[in-house]
């Protein structure tokens, strides 16, 4: 406020400065934000589009909105019942709430795994670290189809898993593993450890251990070293790993499929029905778009309150 | 109508038409450069020699791609723009549907030397969902009905017991003694309740949504004890042992069947088309509107329609050809199975599909899912 | 009660008792014992890779002896870990939890205490008025400069008014001003709560400044162990009279002792140098002169100084208050030499290549074995 006394020649000056900074910004920040309008934000407008639209047996199988009446005049038609649809039938809630459920079980398990290992990882002398980490990704270069046959192989009746089993006398009948609820979230877990590995591993890796002895020092025994220094400074890892399982996972289709049984009721099954058996591309497009409201809005959320942290920290200092 | 369950076998498959194709990339150069021409079919639907003949017979290279779902062959078509000069829906009732929604174009019998060879009665049935056979051109036919373990479903419901009934997955007191053993529905709204109406002994072409409630307390009183509910998986789960019954595909089982006795694993397939009534299903082949190469397109079909040719694949394949002309030509195992070339008797009993309409799809769907879920 | 009073007065407060660290082969502290009494301003100092951190990490638990026993206030704490030790140290990099605010983190230990929340608030505030960071308690450690830091983890590792606060480096990471003020706050704070401070150092001069006693290290071993005053004034080694302040040394041979003079034939020094020593010495012995820069003075007439030699100026290190003169013997042995400037620079006697006369008291040298 004190600065217009400075001269009108320097004030200038700040200015073209401050204007070529903000152009070099526009351009780091510029690309990322292309991406987003270019793959996120055109195809999701598409979805939008194709779910206010009327299903029709034609090709593509929807109408536009914009159609030509027989007498020559524009009629443009909305279609809002999909939402609707969605809403009415409970088949639709409780597949979300099937999703949710088989999410928030296999991110909590891909939590209590993953979080020892990447915590393992992260304490291992140096130069084991990157072939530890290797060992965890490695499972990516094979495809991922096959290995969940490869589960099929495992948990089947006359699997590898019952077989082993008998050998050992443990059992005397086969497990019925396959087809139940108990494969998805094997299935699950494995295919997904590795987003939940990564992202804490790289939190975790961090971690100064001074921080330990100093709490180790001002008389915190190991478990309570853990919960007032480790996990709270890992949580941002926590965070990013949950997000990474949770969200593909509401949206998982094959693991479900191929090893599920019957009686699992999911978003992408039923999505799929609508898209590929009903052909109703406008309700499939309307329960996409209703999965990413119910996925972007926690992290948005999230992102709202990390942000206001983060100002309040600001105005402290 | 084939399924494949293994991605793998459809990764093999991918890998064997580029090597054929790499080896008869040299002898094409003697044949005139005629071209290319896009096919789209079932996986594992055509014999391992087909296509390489073709190629080196006329000299127009051959794309081959293959799908394993009506569904995802429906999609395609739908969204346009596939890029494909022959596709090979189900008549009914998909094709009916692509018809009818202008998805195909007519065929030009003038270049298809070949058509009289083809089944006049097959032709005729086809007529209904495609007057004057314009645009559909049908390949194989085959019915739906039950896989068995014969060893263990004996075991279980004795000698007496007969096999070829609805029963096996529909009725709850013998479904219930065959549950710990395995069976599976194919997971198909039209097919299995078409089917539980036949076991019930109620009319299969009513396709009503008090019809479908119908046939859907036949499911879900079965239910309980339907291990899972697959249109393909069970292939590899019967030639295994892991599953003792399963609502399939007749060359599908045959499959499976083969495949148990090439492991010589001593399980024993059998195939059996209810005496209820079995669904017959026809395969047609359709060129795309938007077919780049349309004239390549009706060589193939006219090379296809050769007897010798689609006598090979019959054999290869296991499946009953719509062309009259190559019955002869069939190896005798194949033109003596029941599971492949069914009996007069089990013929008459046959369930022809219909189309329903997109509402009747809905609300099939629907109660399809609540079902299979339990809810 | 008696009974421990009674004790406490003869036991030091630490007695470490030929303690070792071996990593890997390598002795990082080889068989010490040492005794730190209580209440005083302790230095362990050494150049890096002396074992001086690895002695104050064994005090506090965070690694365990190889071989030895380490007593605290009578009681063997060798095998304790550190959260069972009545021992706080505040750590070179501070350590402080990034994740809790300025009060948070000097509250932890109390918390582990399970002390209650109004002592522990009141605590919290006495600790932060200690260090003059009163207003600072709801900032997080990123928000605050590296001098607020250091203040935040001295108050938190003194906030359980621990027996002893080991302090690792602790003015390592600031700047020379900061550090100079910091130094005597130190030693304040130490008079004041009677705490024991423990601190490890490289820094001679710091450990000069604070430390009521000064334990020098070097290779895992203990060089001497002295008030700071004695330290400098009569170093015990050749490496201790090195290590802390300027030392000029003359290689020689104990040539006659007659009561407390002793005199010394050194050929660096050009002639015999006498030297005032109690202790018998063996005529014929090596032994080595040492006496520090200030200690010499220019010869004036009439001066009745023992030691005496001249030298040709070669180099002058002008440092603001004093200046440093290196003076070349006949020998070819060079003589540090310094003068306060009391005079201004344009009137300075001395200059380059000049041939000056030095010389010092018997009293103002000391004797080192060779």
């Amino acid at each position: 406020m004190t600065g217009y006394g400075g001269g009108a020649g320097a004030l200038a000056g700040l200015r073209a400065r401050w204007r070529r900074l903000t152009v070099g910004r526009w351009l780091v920040t510029g690309i990322p934000w292309l991406w987003l309008v270019i793959f996120f934000c055109l195809p999701f407008l598409f979805i939008l589009k194709i779910s206010l639209s009327e299903p029709a047996l034609a090709q593509p199988p929807y109408l536009n909105w914009i159609r030509e009446t027989a007498d020559g005049l524009v009629s443009i038609v909305v279609n809002f019942g999909n939402y609707g649809l969605l809403w009415d039938d409970s088949l639709y809630v409780s597949a979300l709430f099937g999703s949710l459920q088989v999410a928030a079980i296999s991110t909590l398990l891909c939590l209590l795994i993953g979080y020892p290992m990447a915590y393992a990882i992260a304490r291992a002398p140096t130069h084991l670290r990157m072939p530890l980490l290797m060992l965890v990704i490695l499972p990516f270069w094979t495809s991922f189809l096959i290995r969940i046959y490869a589960w099929m192989g495992i948990l089947n009746t006359n699997g590898i898993l019952n077989n082993f089993l008998l050998w050992l006398g443990v059992i005397e009948q086969p497990l019925e593993i396959m087809h139940t609820s108990l494969a998805v979230y094997i299935g699950v877990t494995y295919a997904y450890l590795p987003f939940m590995i990564l992202p804490l591993y790289a939190t975790l890796s961090r971690l100064d251990p001074v921080l330990l002895e100093a709490a180790a020092d001002l008389g915190a025994r190991p478990a309570k070293q853990f919960l007032t220094i480790t996990w709270p400074q890992s949580v941002p890892g926590v965070i990013a790993g949950a997000m990474l399982v949770f969200i593909p996972v509401m949206g998982e289709f094959v693991i479900p499929d191929l090893l599920g049984g019957p009686d699992s009721l999911m978003l992408g099954k039923l999505m799929w029905t609508e898209f590929f058996n009903n052909r109703d591309w406008p309700v499939a497009s309307a329960l996409a778009a209703v999965l990413l409201v119910v996925l972007i809005i926690p992290f948005l959320l999230l992102r709202h309150y990390e942000s206001r942290a983060e100002a309040n920290g600001e105005e402290a200092a | 109508m084939k399924k494949v369950a293994c991605g793998l076998a459809r990764v093999i498959a991918w890998f064997t038409v580029r090597a054929t194709g790499l080896v008869f990339a040299g002898s094409a150069l003697n044949a005139a450069a005629q071209g290319s021409v896009n096919v789209y079919n079932w996986s594992d639907y055509i014999a391992d020699d087909t296509i390489s003949n073709f190629q080196s017979r006329t000299g127009i290279s051959v794309s081959y791609d293959v799908y394993d779902s009506n569904e995802v062959l429906e999609t395609r078509m739908l969204a346009g723009r596939s890029g494909y000069d022959l596709v090979v829906p189900t008549a009914r009732p998909f094709a009916d549907r692509h018809v009818r929604a202008g998805l195909y174009q007519p065929l030009d019998k003038s270049l298809l030397d070949n058509y009289g060879n083809l089944d006049p009665v097959i032709l005729q049935s086809l007529a209904d969902i495609d007057p004057g056979n314009q645009y559909l051109l049908p390949y194989m036919w085959g019915t739906t009905g039950i896989g068995y373990n014969v060893d263990k479903v004996k075991e279980i419901l004795g000698d007496d017991m007969p096999l070829d009934t609805w029963r096996l997955v529909f009725d709850p007191e013998i479904v219930s003694r065959l549950s710990a053993c395995g069976v599976s529905l194919m997971d198909d709204a039209t097919e299995v309740f078409v089917a539980a109406r036949a076991y019930r002994g109620l009319p299969t072409d009513d396709y009503s949504s008090a019809a479908a409630q119908e046939a859907a307390d036949v499911v879900a009183a079965a239910r309980p004890y339907i291990r899972y509910f697959h249109s393909s998986s069970y292939i590899s789960d019967l030639a295994n042992g892991d599953l003792c019954v399963a609502h399939g595909y007749s060359g599908d089982v045959l499959q499976a069947r083969d495949r148990a006795n090439e492991a010589d694993n001593g399980v024993n397939i059998a195939y059996a088309a209810p005496a209820e009534g079995a669904v017959v299903w026809t395969d047609v082949f359709a060129i795309p509107v938007d077919a780049p190469n349309v004239a390549n397109a009706h060589a193939f079909l006219n090379y296809i329609m050769e007897p010798e040719v689609i006598a090979g694949v019959s054999n290869y394949v296991a499946y009953a050809n719509a062309n009259s002309a190559s019955v002869s030509l069939v190896d005798d195992v194949v033109r003596n199975d029941p599971g492949i070339y069914p009996p007069a008797a089990t013929q008459e009993r046959f369930i022809v599909l219909q189309t329903p309409s997109d509402s009747q799809i809905r609300s099939m769907n629907r109660l399809w899912t609540r079902v299979k879920t339990g809810r | 009660m008696n009974n421990v009073v009674a004790n406490a007065e003869q036991e030091p407060l630490v007695r470490i008792r030929n303690l070792s660290k071996v990593f890997g082969s390598t002795y990082a502290v080889d068989n010490i014992s040492l005794d730190i009494e209580e209440k005083g301003f302790f230095s362990l100092l050494g150049s890096s890779g002396c074992g001086k951190t690895t002695l104050l990490r064994m005090l506090a638990g965070f690694e365990t002896p190889t071989e030895g026993r380490i007593f605290i206030d009578g009681k063997d704490v060798t095998d304790l870990p550190p959260y069972e030790r009545q021992v706080n140290m505040m750590f070179q990099s501070y350590a402080l939890f990034p994740h809790m605010t300025v009060a948070d983190n000097i509250a932890y230990g109390l918390k582990q205490e399970r002390m209650a929340r109004p002592g522990r608030d009141e605590r919290v505030r006495e600790m932060l008025s200690l260090v003059q960071i009163e207003k600072l308690g709801h900032r997080k450690p990123h928000q605050l400069s590296g001098g607020q830091r250091q203040r935040v983890a001295l108050a938190r590792a003194l906030a359980k008014l621990p027996k002893i606060l080991l302090l690792d480096e602790p003015l390592g990471a600031l700047d020379r001003k900061l550090r100079e003020q910091t130094q005597f706050e130190l030693v304040n704070l130490q008079e004041r709560l009677g705490i024991t401070f423990i601190v490890v150092t490289h820094d001679q001069e710091e450990a000069m400044t604070m430390s009521s006693r000064i334990a020098l290290m070097r290779e895992g071993r203990i060089e001497q162990v002295d008030s700071p005053q004695r330290m400098y004034e009569f170093p015990q080694s050749r490496y201790a009279a090195n290590f802390i302040g300027n030392v000029n040394l003359f290689d020689g041979v104990v040539t006659s002792q007659s009561g407390d003079q002793v005199l010394v034939d050194s050929e660096e020094a050009g002639g015999q140098l006498c030297v005032r020593h109690s202790q018998p010495m063996t005529v014929g012995m090596p032994i080595t002169v040492a006496v520090r820069p200030e200690k010499i003075r220019m010869v004036q007439a009439g001066d009745d100084l023992p030691n005496q030699m001249q030298g040709v100026i070669r180099e002058i290190a002008y440092l603001g208050d004093e200046s440093i003169y290196h003076v070349e013997l006949a020998s070819g042995k060079r003589v540090k030499y310094t003068q306060p400037n009391v005079q201004a620079l344009a009137e300075l006697p001395l200059t380059w290549g000049q041939t000056i006369a030095l010389g010092w008291h018997a009293d103002r040298c000391g004797l080192l074995a060779q």
